[in-house]
């Protein structure tokens, strides 16, 4: 009989690993295991040992998946198949907010979830929890939902034998032995296994179990099964140093001859153990009243994953296929301290046109000396389902398609946000859309919302008294002590104007701080200035000084035509003591940058908001990020010489 | 003389005269005359020859053009240190835009026969004026290449 086993190592025969089932089902666990099903080994609910995938085998090259019989009766004699874990502690589907809209109310569903037991998880596979760990528990923002899911689960490792052609877990350091991670580990050799605990919960298990203490003879057996596999993935990828090595080729060729095979699919994301962003869809009733937010798996190869109401920062499947790989190999280790990566080779197994992401790494990044990584502040965090509501006090018109909606009734923590943030927004039924805060008042907020689709159009289109949900501050403000002591300029170009308008207010408050404030802000017609009226309130002021300008007009305008940076040449401060703030369109902030660094003004004290779809506001559904950043949390503000070349560069 | 003095310090004040060297700036000054506008009034036509090129000391001129249709377009607005009439400097001479303005101020303007017979017998001014005009030909150019891009748009 076992005791106290952490530490020592046992052996269950092969003919007694039902008991191991059995006995993970008996704490009304239910057990995940690997199953052969469809042609595949996949992971599904078992209830006996009879449904492990005995006497089968697979063989996996790039963009090819076979099974077959392996002539013996070992148990584990597979890899990995299209399945992963994280199907189980991340599922596919699902919801995060229930909206009710009679009751107005947005409540966050709690699901049943019952505790799990996984049996055959790999040393490539525990490390991808591991990861997906550190992304939905190890940041700001805690996954209740997962870490029900995965808190419950039990975790019966089992270490490779050997290796398929597309394995290389010991090139990205996680295998083929466990470390940590496991509550039992398993070692399949030629009778039984080679069983051993790593955890208290997983002693527990195995003091119900028929084994006896291995022999020495066993447990070399499973030290060369092991060691064996390790030699059939051959010398390791030279990975040190691949994540600046990767970002220093952002202009390399070879992502537009991979994107000429890359289907866009998605199966490299979807099989992917590590792979984590999401889209939220919203399920309506037909009449509206109850409609349901699920979160569901999203791939940033799919072509409306980056896109905003203006284009696509991602349109070519070139941009996709970069911000894949860049991410997976080279910024998730500024996001979460490690590779996204395990090595487990599904991303190349499931290719349909075999594309194989080592080829292309050796390809596109060759050594190169490491860079500094910049330091950064994150700010708090809520649950993506968790909107607070807020009434609607009195809706502007700016223009023909936009209009200031000033809210009420607020959450105290968004009269606590400060210029520059965001808040995502929604309505019962329609998708949530990220909208600045254009105003702090002592009592609520303005937003500041353009007609684009159907979301803003519903906003739009609120009356007095309505109500909304609402989530926020998200996102950083703008650094306006940045500007003490300094001539503070802000260039605002188009719907650019309602995240520096309380960024104005702020300037105003503090004025004796600052040289002098400038606010210059271009429009495409005179009819579309936002804030005309407020405008023209400033411009009649002698603490600051505003310069509008339009794209074209009417013979009606006495104002000025021309683009923002022609605004510039009336400016006559010592620019080298000017700090700038700018929104806009990209390219027009680039052309607004260049005329600022012309005129004398340092690089480091210019600061710009960015754009990009958002969804989660958290930084973890992944769709706004841009490079090392997540726009919905290290931005929107940034400070220019941090975000270097990636600004103003197609495909980000 | 006076007058001469006073032309080529509010030269010397514009973005476009400053870094002229200081034999153009006088050249420029002794062909000069000064042009006091109202609102409103026309300086230039469209498709007409175009008399004199100037540099705006203050106030503001539209640049417009018709648009059937649409009525006149105003394309650009010509601020102080700013010029207008740069056609006088190559055939045929034909204004490429409406120039009125839109808020009274004054030019230094410069007659086009005078200023073209001036060029052609004095090629240092030539060489001194023509990069300047480049210049601010060049940065209209890229200006209105952001307006056709139109970023404001959805």
């Amino acid at each position: 009989m076992v005791t106290s086993s952490l530490g020592t190592q046992w052996f269950l025969a092969r003919s007694d690993l039902d008991s191991l089932v059995q006995a993970l089902r008996a704490d009304d666990r239910r057990v995940i295991g690997p199953t052969l099903a469809d042609g595949a080994i996949v992971y599904d609910e078992i209830t006996t040992a009879g449904e492990l995938p005995a006497g089968w085998t697979d063989e996996q090259a790039p963009g090819r998946y076979r099974v077959r019989p392996s002539g013996d009766d070992h148990v584990f004699d597979y890899t990995v198949g299209p399945t992963s874990w994280k199907r189980f502690t991340f599922p596919p589907l699902l919801p995060i907010t229930v909206a009710d809209r009679e009751g107005f109310t947005f409540a966050q569903p709690v699901p049943e979830i019952p505790p799990l037991a996984f049996l055959g998880v790999r040393a490539c596979e525990v490390a991808a929890l591991g990861i997906q760990d550190q992304v939905f528990l190890g940041g700001p923002f805690t996954d209740e939902d997962y870490r029900t899911r995965r808190g419950g689960a039990l975790v019966v490792a089992v270490q490779c034998t050997r290796a398929n052609a597309t394995c290389f877990c010991s090139s990205m350091g996680t295998g083929p032995e466990v470390h940590g991670g496991h509550d039992l580990l398993l070692t399949e050799v030629a009778e039984g296994f080679v069983v051993e605990a790593g955890s208290a919960r997983g002693s527990a298990v195995l003091e119900r179990l028929p084994a006896r203490q291995a022999t020495h003879a066993e447990m070399g057996a499973a030290v060369d099964g092991v060691d064996a596999c390790r030699s059939q993935m051959g010398e390791p990828l030279p990975m040190v140093g691949i994540q600046e090595r990767l970002l220093a080729q952002l202009d390399h060729p070879r992502w537009a001859e991979v994107a000429e095979r890359c289907l866009e699919c998605g199966n490299c994301t979807m099989s992917c153990p590590t792979c984590f962003c999401t889209a939220t869809v919203e399920r309506s009733d037909l009449d509206g009243t109850r409609s349901t937010s699920e979160r569901i798996w999203d791939s940033c190869f799919d072509a409306g994953f980056a896109r905003v109401a203006g284009g696509d920062f991602r349109s070519r499947s070139r941009d996709r296929y970069r911000q894949w790989l860049t991410h997976k190999f080279g910024t998730w280790w500024r996001q979460f301290g490690s590779s996204g990566c395990v090595g487990c080779g599904r991303c190349i197994t499931w290719c349909p046109v075999e594309i194989d992401v080592r080829e292309e790494l050796a390809a596109i990044a060759p050594p190169l000396p490491p860079a500094p990584e910049p330091v950064h502040v994150r700010p708090a965090a809520a649950a993506p389902g968790a909107y607070s509501v807020a009434r609607v006090e009195a809706v502007h018109f700016e223009t023909a398609d936009t209009a200031t909606l000033s809210l009420t009734e607020l959450d105290p923590a968004l009269l606590a946000g400060r210029p520059g943030q965001f808040a995502m927004v929604t309505l019962p039924a329609f998708s949530a859309v990220p909208i600045s805060i254009s105003r702090f008042r002592p009592d609520g907020i303005d937003l500041t919302i353009r007609a684009v689709g159907p979301t803003t159009t519903a906003l739009v289109n609120l009356n007095h008294g309505a109500r909304i949900g609402i989530r926020g501050p998200l996102g950083t403000s703008w650094p306006i002590e940045q500007a003490y002591g300094r001539h503070a300029v802000v260039v605002a170009g188009g719907v650019g104007l309602p995240p520096l308008r309380g960024l104005v207010d702020q300037l105003l408050a503090e004025r004796s701080r600052f040289s002098s404030v400038m606010l210059f802000y271009g429009a495409r017609t005179p009819a579309d200035l936002l804030f005309a009226d407020e405008l023209k309130a400033l411009g009649e002021r002698d603490d600051i000084s505003v310069a509008l300008t339009v794209d074209r007009a009417g013979p009606e305008w006495p104002g000025r035509v021309g683009v923002v940076t022609t605004l510039f040449d009336q400016v006559s401060c010592d620019c080298a003591r000017m700090t700038a703030f700018v929104v806009g369109p990209e390219r027009m902030m680039q052309a607004t940058i260049q005329t600022l660094i012309g005129r004398g003004v340092a690089r480091d004290r210019i600061f710009v908001s960015m754009e990009r779809h958002m969804e989660c506001g958290i930084g973890l559904c992944g769709h706004c990020q841009m490079g090392r950043f997540f726009i919905c949390k290290d931005g929107p503000v940034f400070r220019l010489t941090e975000i270097g070349d990636t600004f103003n560069r197609e495909g980000i | 003389m006076d007058e001469h003095r006073a032309v080529l310090s509010m030269l010397n004040e514009t973005w476009f005269g400053a870094e002229l060297a200081a034999e153009t700036q006088a050249r420029l000054a002794s062909l000069a005359s000064m042009l006091d506008f109202e609102a409103g009034t026309e300086i230039l036509r469209e498709g007409d020859e175009t008399t004199e090129m100037g540099i705006v000391i203050s106030g503001r001129l539209a640049l417009r053009m018709l648009v059937p249709g649409r009525g006149m377009v105003t394309i650009l607005s010509v601020e102080p240190g700013d010029i207008f009439g740069w056609s006088v400097l190559t055939a045929p001479y034909r204004a490429s835009s409406t120039v009125v303005a839109t808020e009274a101020g004054r030019a230094i303007v410069l007659a086009g026969p005078a200023l073209r017979a001036a060029l052609r017998a004095d090629h240092a001014l030539a060489a001194s004026l023509y990069p300047r005009m480049l210049q601010a030909v060049g940065r209209r150019l890229t200006a209105t290449r952001m307006q056709l891009l139109d970023l404001f748009a959805r």
